[in-house]
């Protein structure tokens, strides 16, 4: 018990840390073109909530925009990514034409990605999906892929000798085993994807945090620049650390009980 | 009376195995090519390079004595924000691994600098050191090092403590516990700890060039890219990514050949 | 850390070495393990209180001989060996080891076999040991000869160079049985060595074992819970009983070396203990 409350205490104690450290060092630049002070840029995000900004919304509707082509994006890339790993997966033809360019699709540097898809789509929504897939669908079929290598094979044999249909297989045996595949690609495709969207945002796409940011900047408004980057960055917290660490925590329930007793 | 059980009949090979497992790749491979050539005869070379084009323009940075210079600007980049990150990751991952306190103190900082997307500590970084070379060196360290931290904080939380015990009851000193115990373990960490460095820190020296400094490869990507110039900057892309394919080759894989000839069956 | 479990632990927690008297040297020339009175404690979490791991053990092991402990799994028998290893505090009663006739003024030199082998698996089986070899200060030119002389006692001889992965459990079980040997201990310490192996392996190991006590002839402290197995290697068997661990009898065998595992005598003691042994381990639960 004592050592639980310790560590809040001291997670919490980190955080305070960081921010006096941010006042410390605004105070010491005196600046606020240089480094504007935590207090400042809180009460600018209040007031980009409150009041409309320069394109003549307040900060809800750019929020949404970004939290909406950040999921519509992810969804898109997983989905596809997790079709091409399976189906390399469990057909060897598959296997054998794609892995070529798995490597090749992974070294694209980001940024390229980002110009060359804004290039030839413009400055779309279908640029920046474009952008996003070209990125994340490689990564979660190269997760997926090794995932189903290392299924167990005996659990599938036991499967098919009792006739089990394709579906039933799918659902039943190959699903559960893949899960944790599934939920490391997830978090990382997570991650990719806004730092993309921000990216395409910032110089390309209307509307949406990383726009706003960029547009500030260009405004040599540091306390608004700063404002923005931090709600992207508190966004992006909660929803990895509130909704994927819950999430995580439900579909692995029939691990964590094995997990708890196997922590001698 | 008997049902007949399906019985799957070994199908008799037409190609030896070698081939029919490059085949399939190769296909792809030509298939794209071909494809990518069809499309390009639609477009604008400028705006989409067939292969020959982006060829051609790759062989001639290359023979550009002047495109060296550019290389080597943002290799100096890269080089010195991964060891930078390194350090700081490597450090602190070990004592994350070792002081229960600090690793709950620092994950909660990790866990922030993850959540940053590139672009805002270039920006940043261009802000508050102009156009210098510690821009985008402060950019790559800020992205890189938690990366590295959380993969020896791994490392550290895996080292074996039967060995560990095993050594103190031979009554091994510190050093000797180091470089034979220890160390050993962390190698794997560290080693892929490098690779994934090496291979962010590039991309992310892309992306700081690009929005900061005015020199480099990824200055060359953006200015292609307001020029519309989509064979250059292609060709200026495609041509660094293979310096870095080369060197992560010749450094990683040979490296790892003989660091890891121990385990039977050493597979990449 | 919880309260049972600290005792069931098979791999050893690594606690601050705090021993409760210092280890002295007496000149006692026969005994090379004196154990008088030996208690332990392990603290319970979250409650104050502490419960008691090892209580009032003594024994006595003579140099040259071969002596078990046998007693139920998790009872202590590790935690005991791991206190005279030094790596283990104590809270009561006294620990000695004296080292063999001839060495004088050392720290006295103690060998310990795990359950599972621990070798450095990024090391060849000759680094292995030069491992230890360097850990106890042995003198360089030393080591070649006596990695040579050790691998081949255990019949690993042209094996230096290879890596323990690629060597089976009862080979790698081998080379940490040459590793302690190759430092020339006072003591050698073994714990559960065989229980690990596959029952074929683990009889070849003993009678293997049997031999290299023969030309060596290392002072042991072996810790089973297979009575036959004690019985077959042991001069003396120390019986313990559990929760918490104490000896509640001790027996000499006296049956000559080298023992067939098919000597009635040997069977008719092993009887006879076993009857004592469940009874008393049985009704202390």
């Amino acid at each position: 018990m004592a050592s639980r409350v310790k560590s809040i205490g001291l997670r919490a104690g980190s955080i305070v840390v960081l921010l006096l450290l941010w006042w410390a060092a605004s105070e010491a630049m005196n600046d606020s073109q240089v480094l504007p002070g935590p207090l400042a840029v809180a009460r600018t995000i209040v007031a980009d909530f409150k009041t409309p900004g320069p394109e003549g919304e307040s900060a809800y509707f750019d929020v949404g925009i970004t939290l909406a082509r950040i999921f519509i994006t992810f969804s898109a890339s997983m989905l596809a990514g997790i079709g091409i790993g399976l189906a390399m997966g469990l057909n060897r033809l598959c296997e054998r034409s794609l892995l070529v360019l798995i490597p090749l699709m992974l070294t694209m540097p980001t940024i390229l990605m980002v110009f060359l898809a804004i290039m030839w789509f413009g400055y779309s929504e279908a640029g920046g999906l474009m952008a996003v897939m070209a990125v994340v669908t490689p990564f979660v079929a190269v997760n997926m892929y090794e995932g189903t290598k290392a299924m167990d094979k005996s659990l599938t044999d036991m499967a098919v000798t009792f006739k089990a249909p394709r579906t039933l297989l799918l659902r039943k045996v190959y699903l559960p085993q893949l899960m944790p595949y599934i939920f490391s690609a997830f978090r990382y495709a997570f991650g990719e994807t806004w730092k993309i969207v921000a990216l395409a945002e910032t110089f390309g796409l209307k509307f949406g945090i990383g726009y706003m940011f960029f547009f500030w900047f260009e405004q040599f408004n540091i306390t608004q620049t700063l404002a923005w980057i931090m709600m992207f960055v508190v966004l992006m917290l909660v929803l990895e650390h509130g909704v994927f660490a819950r999430l995580e925590s439900r579909a692995f329930a029939w691990r964590s009980a094995s997990l708890a007793r196997g922590r001698a | 009376m008997h049902g007949k059980l399906p019985v799957k009949k070994t199908k008799r090979r037409a190609l030896p195995d070698s081939i029919s497992r490059m085949l399939p790749g190769a296909l792809t491979l030509a298939a794209g090519l071909v494809v990518w050539k069809v499309i390009s005869l639609f477009f604008f070379p400028v705006f989409f390079p067939g292969p020959e084009l982006l060829l051609k323009r790759m062989i001639e940075i290359y023979g550009n004595p002047a495109s060296y210079v550019v290389f080597g600007e943002t290799l100096a980049r890269i080089f010195e924000g991964f060891v930078i990150s390194m350090l700081i990751g490597t450090a602190l991952g070990l004592l994350m691994g070792l002081k229960r306190s600090i690793e709950i103190f620092f994950d909660s900082w990790i866990m922030v600098l993850l959540t940053f997307p590139a672009i805002c500590w270039a920006f940043l970084s261009v802000l508050w050191f102009g156009l210098s070379q510690t821009a985008p060196i402060f950019t790559i360290v800020l992205i890189v090092f938690p990366y590295v931290a959380m993969n020896i904080w791994a490392g550290t939380k895996a080292v074996e403590k039967d060995l560990v015990t095993m050594g103190r009851v031979y009554k091994a000193d510190r050093s000797l516990m180091l470089r034979k115990v220890l160390i050993p373990q962390l190698m794997p960490y560290i080693f892929s700890s490098l690779r994934i460095s090496l291979s962010l820190s590039w991309k992310i020296a892309l992306v700081a060039e690009a929005f900061g400094v005015g020199s480099g490869v990824g200055q060359q990507l953006i200015y292609w890219f307001q020029d519309t110039r989509v064979d250059m900057m292609l060709a200026w892309g495609v041509s660094f990514m293979i310096v870095m394919v080369l060197i992560d080759l010749l450094v990683f894989r040979t490296w790892a050949r003989r660091t890891f000839a121990w385990r039977p069956q050493f597979a990449t | 850390m919880s309260t049972q479990q600290a005792r069931t632990v098979q791999r050893v927690k690594m606690a601050p070495v705090i021993p409760g008297e210092p280890m002295r040297q007496r000149a006692m020339a026969s005994s090379a393990i004196t154990i008088d009175k030996l208690t332990k404690r392990f603290p319970a979490p979250g409650s104050g209180d502490e419960f008691v791991v090892l209580h009032d053990i003594s024994l006595t092991v003579d140099e040259g001989k071969f002596v078990s402990i046998v007693g139920p799994s998790g009872c202590g028998k590790s935690t005991l060996l791991n206190v005279i290893a030094g790596i283990e505090s104590y809270d009561g009663g006294s620990v000695t080891i004296h080292p063999k006739a001839g060495r004088t003024g050392a720290e006295p030199r103690v060998a310990y076999v795990f359950q599972s082998p621990r070798l450095l698996n990024w090391l060849t089986v000759e680094n292995n040991i030069h491992f230890v070899l360097e850990a106890q200060n042995v003198p360089r030119p030393k080591w070649r000869e006596l990695v040579a002389k050790n691998l081949e006692m255990v019949g690993l001889a042209g094996q230096e160079r290879n890596y323990p992965l690629n060597l089976s459990g009862g080979m790698q079980q081998r080379v940490a049985i040459a590793r302690a040997l190759a430092i020339e201990p006072d003591i050698l310490l073994m714990d559960e060595p065989f229980s690990h192996l596959d029952a074929i392996t683990a009889r070849k190991m003993r009678f293997d074992l049997m031999e290299i006590l023969a030309r060596a002839k290392p002072t042991i402290l072996f810790v089973t819970h297979d009575l036959s197995e004690a019985v077959f290697l042991s001069d003396n068997i120390y019986m313990m009983s559990t929760k918490p661990a104490q000896i509640f009898k001790s027996v000499a065998i006296d049956i000559p070396r080298p023992r067939k595992s098919d000597d009635l005598a040997l069977f008719d003691l092993e009887k006879t203990l076993v009857r004592d042994f469940f009874s008393v381990v049985e009704a202390r639960g």
